[in-house]
C-alpha cells in the first residue's frame, strides 16, 4: 500500500521550548506492514490438562494464521517463565520479541481448569493484560481462542475473531451415494459438527445476526426450499417454498427479515424481502434480467445484489422502499458477482473474472471505488468477511478438490484452512 | 590636639592617601565588573541538572566562606571598637597612637601577614583551579548552555563578593588609623583582586571558547548535515514502525524521545495522538525498536530530546 507513495519530508526546526527541551522534530510518514514478533511461552499445565490440550500452541497458531504476528519457535526460547515476574525482559528483547505471553493452566476441581495468562510489552516492560478464564476440559479450546482474541485486540486495537465459528457445505462421496452436509466448525476449521445432512444438495448457509440460527437452501424435496434452523435445538422451519426458485437467503441486520431470490412463473429471477413473523413478501427488484445474491446494508435500508440486466453480471445497490432505483457499482471487467459487505461498510468483497479465472476482489466504498484483486486462484468464489473485517473466507480449489481459504482484507496474507475430507463449498463466517 | 596632628602629620597623611587609593581601586573594580556582563548572553536551556547543582553548590560554598570571614572580621572590628573609646575622635586617637608603634615591629607583623596572605592567595588559586576543572567537565557534559549559565552565576557570585568586600572595606575604613589593619586589608584586597583578575580572565577565555563553539553549532544546525541527521532518524524509525490496521491516513501523533549519547533510547512517550491505544503503543514500540538511534553526522547535532511526529500519508 505504501509502496507507490512518495516520502513527504517535512523538516522541523530546533526549538527552545519553555520546558527546556531542545527538540529535533522528525516526521514519520511510513510504517511497515510487517508481522509483529511475539513469544507465546508454553503454559505450565497439569498433566490432565496438558494431555488433552496445548493452550500456548493454539494461541500461537491463531496469531500466526492472522498474518499479523510472527510467533517465536519454542526451540529458540532460552527460558520458559510462567508468570510475569520471572520474565527476563532483556533476553526476550535481544531475541527480537516485542511482546510475550506467559501463563499456566491450574486445576480447579474435577474437570475444571483455570487458564491464567499475562501479556507484556517486552520493549517497555509494561503489563498489558492479566486474565484468568475458567473452562472444563472440552472448553479449553474455546478458552484458548479467547486468549488469542484478547492478545490480538490489545496489540492491534481490532477485535479478534478466533473464538467465532464458520458454516460451510461439505460434499462427500460420488453419485449415486453423494451426501451433502451443513457443517459448523470453529473459525480455525477444527471441531466440525454436522448441523444437517441430505442426499440432495444443500446451499447458501447464512448466519442470523445473533449467531443462533442458520438459513439455508435445501433440495431435499427436489425443489429448492429455504429453511431456518436453530443451532442449539436443531429445530427448523420452512420459510420459503414457492414454485420455481427459492435461493440466496440473507438476514436483515435486525434479524426480522430475509432477503431472497424468487422466480416468477416465466422464470425471471428477482429479489424480495420476507418478513419472518408475518410471512409478508415485498418485491424489491423488477427487471427482466436475473437479480440475485442480495446482501443487506448495515442500516437495513438497502440491498447490494448481482444483476445481468446490462449484459454480464455486475453489482448494484438498491433501496428497499418502493420506487427506489438501483445504482450500478462495478464497471471493471465483464463479471462481478456475489457482493459481501465488510462489517464497517468500508469495502465490498465480490467475485471477479479475469481471463476465465475467478478471483476474490474488493472495492473501496469510501474513496474512489478502487478495486483490488486479492486472490489469484483459478476458482476462488463465495467470499465471506470475518466479523472483525480483517479476513475474508472463501471457497477455492486445490488439485481439483473444493477447499476453504483465507485472505486478509488488504490481500497481504493468504492462508489455506485445514480441510476435512470431501468437497468444501460456500463458507459463511459467523457474527461475534 | 593640633600638637598631636603636627607631631603625627606624616603617618596620618600616609594613612589618608592609602585609604583614598584603596577606595578608588575598589570602586573601579566594581564598575568594571558590573560592565562585564555580556548583553548577548541569555539563559539557555539546561538539560544537565547534575552539573548545574555542582556549580551552584560551589558558588554557595564560596559565598558562605566569605560570609563567615566577614562575620569574623566584623566581630574583630566590633571588639576593637569596643576596646577603644566609643567616640569616633577617641578611636582615631587610638588608631593614631597604634600607628606610633615601632616601625620594626610593624614591618615584622606586616611580613607575617604578607605570608599569611600569600597562603590565602595560594588557597584561593587552588580553589579556582578546582572550579576550573569542574567547569571543564561541565563543558563536556552539558555543553555550552550549562557553561554559559555557570559563567553568569559565577559573575553574580563575584559581584556579590565585591559588594561584600566593599562593605568590609567601608567598615575597615572607619578604623583606618590602624596601620597594621590597613596594610593587611590592602594586601588582602591586592591578593583578592589578583585572584579575581585571574579567574575573570579564565572565565572570559572560557566564554570565548563557548561562543566559538556555539557559532559552530549554529552553523551546523542550519546546514545540510542537520537535514541528513533527520533523514537518518526518519529512515531508521520508519523501518521499525509496524503499523496497526488503525494507523491510517489522518493519524497525527507526537512522541517525545529521550536518548543518551550513543543513541540508546531511554524513554519514549506519546504526548498527543488522535489514534487509538494500538497506534500509540506501536509508535512507542517503533522508537524502542529503532534503538540505538543513528549517530548524527556531526556531534554538535546530537540532541538528547527528540520529537517525532507520526503522520502516515496512506
Amino acid at each position: 500500500m505504501n509502496r507507490q507513495l512518495a516520502v513527504v519530508a517535512l523538516i522541523g526546526l530546533v526549538m527552545f521550548c519553555p520546558r527546556t527541551w531542545a527538540e529535533l522534530v522528525v516526521e514519520v510518514t511510513h510504517g511497515q506492514d510487517d508481522a509483529i514478533p511475539i513469544a507465546i511461552v508454553p503454559f505450565n499445565s497439569p498433566e490432565e490438562a496438558a494431555a488433552s490440550f496445548d493452550v500456548a500452541q493454539l494461541v500461537s497458531d491463531d496469531l500466526t494464521r492472522s498474518g499479523r504476528f510472527k510467533t517465536m519457535a519454542r526451540n529458540d526460547m532460552i527460558d520458559q517463565p510462567h508468570v510475569g515476574t520471572n520474565i527476563g525482559f532483556d533476553d526476550w528483547r535481544r531475541l527480537n520479541n516485542d511482546y510475550i505471553v506467559v501463563g499456566q493452566v491450574q486445576v480447579q476441581g474435577a474437570d475444571r481448569f483455570n487458564i491464567v495468562f499475562e501479556l507484556y510489552n517486552v520493549l517497555n516492560r509494561q503489563r498489558l493484560l492479566g486474565y484468568q478464564i475458567s473452562a472444563n476440559k472440552a472448553g479449553l479450546r474455546l478458552a484458548s481462542h479467547q486468549v488469542a482474541d484478547m492478545v490480538f485486540q490489545k496489540i492491534l486495537g481490532v477485535r479478534g475473531a478466533f473464538a467465532t465459528r464458520i458454516a460451510y457445505i461439505s460434499v462427500l462421496g460420488h453419485l449415486p451415494d453423494k451426501t451433502y452436509q451443513l457443517i459448523v466448525a470453529d473459525a480455525d476449521g477444527m471441531n466440525p459438527r454436522v448441523v444437517m445432512d441430505s442426499k440432495e444438495p444443500l446451499m447458501s448457509p447464512a448466519w442470523s445476526p445473533d449467531g443462533q440460527s442458520l438459513a439455508y437452501v435445501s433440495f431435499e424435496e427436489r425443489l429448492p426450499t429455504v429453511y431456518v434452523q436453530i443451532l442449539k435445538t436443531g429445530e427448523r422451519r420452512r420459510v420459503s417454498a414457492r414454485a420455481g426458485v427459492n435461493q440466496a437467503p440473507a438476514w436483515s441486520p435486525d434479524g426480522k427479515m430475509l432477503a431472497l431470490t424468487l422466480s416468477t412463473r416465466d422464470g425471471n429471477l428477482d429479489i424480495y424481502t420476507l418478513d419472518l413473523a408475518t410471512h409478508a413478501l415485498t418485491r424489491i427488484t423488477d427487471d427482466p434480467g436475473i437479480d440475485t445474491e442480495p446482501q443487506w446494508s448495515n442500516d437495513g435500508q438497502s440491498l447490494y445484489f448481482t444483476s445481468d440486466r446490462a449484459g454480464g453480471p455486475q453489482i448494484y445497490r438498491i433501496g428497499i422502499h418502493p420506487g427506489d432505483k438501483p445504482r450500478r457499482l462495478t464497471f471493471q471487467g465483464a463479471y462481478n458477482a456475489r457482493p459481501r459487505l465488510s462489517p464497517d461498510e468500508s469495502q465490498l468483497a465480490f467475485v471477479t473474472q479475469e481471463d476465465g479465472a475467478y478471483h476474490i476482489a474488493t472495492m473501496d466504498l469510501r474513496g474512489r471505488g478502487d478495486v483490488q484483486v486479492l486472490t489469484h486462484g483459478r476458482f476462488d468464489v463465495s467470499p465471506s468477511y470475518a466479523p472483525n473485517g480483517a479476513v475474508i473466507l472463501y471457497a477455492s480449489r486445490d488439485r481439483g478438490r473444493g477447499v476453504l481459504a483465507l485472505v486478509s482484507a488488504d490481500g497481504r496474507v493468504q492462508e489455506r484452512l485445514v480441510s476435512s475430507e470431501g468437497e468444501v463449498q460456500e463458507p459463511a463466517w459467523s457474527p461475534f | 590636639m593640633p600638637g598631636f596632628l603636627r607631631e603625627n602629620s606624616w603617618p596620618l597623611a600616609a594613612s589618608v592617601v592609602l585609604h583614598g587609593l584603596l577606595a578608588a581601586a575598589l570602586l573601579l573594580t566594581a564598575f568594571i565588573s558590573s560592565n562585564q556582563h555580556l548583553p548577548t548572553l541569555q539563559p539557555l536551556p539546561i538539560d544537565a541538572v547534575v552539573v548545574d547543582s555542582k556549580v551552584l553548590r560551589a558558588a554557595q560554598r564560596a559565598q558562605a566562606e566569605r560570609a563567615e570571614q566577614e562575620v569574623a572580621r566584623a566581630r574583630a572590628a566590633a571588639e576593637a571598637k569596643a576596646a577603644a573609646d566609643v567616640e569616633e575622635r577617641a578611636a582615631e586617637e587610638a588608631k593614631v597612637a597604634a600607628a606610633k608603634q615601632s616601625e620594626a615591629q610593624a614591618q615584622a607583623e606586616a611580613q607575617a601577614q604578607a605570608e599569611a596572605q600569600t597562603n590565602a592567595a595560594r588557597q584561593a588559586k587552588a580553589a579556582n583551579q578546582v572550579k576550573t576543572a569542574e567547569t571543564a567537565n561541565a563543558i563536556e557534559d552539558a555543553r555550552r548552555a550549562a557553561a554559559a549559565r555557570k559563567i553568569l552565576e559565577a559573575k553574580q557570585a563575584i559581584a556579590e563578593a565585591k559588594q561584600a568586600a566593599e562593605a568590609r572595606q567601608a567598615a575597615e575604613a572607619r578604623q583606618a588609623a590602624d596601620a597594621k589593619q590597613a596594610a593587611e586589608a590592602k594586601q588582602a584586597a591586592d591578593a583578592k583582586r589578583a585572584a579575581d583578575e585571574r579567574a575573570k580572565q579564565e572565565r572570559e577565555a572560557e566564554l570565548r571558547r563557548q561562543l566559538a563553539n556555539e557559532e559552530h553549532v549554529s552553523a551546523v544546525e542550519s546546514g545540510p548535515l542537520r537535514d541528513r541527521y533527520i533523514t537518518l532518524l526518519r529512515n531508521r524509525i520508519q523501518h521499525a514502525w509496524i503499523k496497526p490496521p488503525s494507523a491510517t491516513a489522518g493519524i497525527d501523533c507526537v512522541v517525545e524521545v529521550t536518548q543518551v549519547p550513543g543513541g540508546e533510547v531511554t524513554d519514549a512517550r506519546v504526548t498527543q495522538c488522535n489514534g487509538d491505544a494500538a497506534v500509540r503503543q506501536s509508535i512507542e514500540n517503533a522508537v524502542y525498536r529503532a534503538s540505538p538511534l543513528p549517530d548524527p553526522p556531526d556531534p554538535a547535532l546530537f540532541e538528547r530530546n527528540l520529537v517525532l511526529r507520526f503522520r502516515p500519508n496512506e
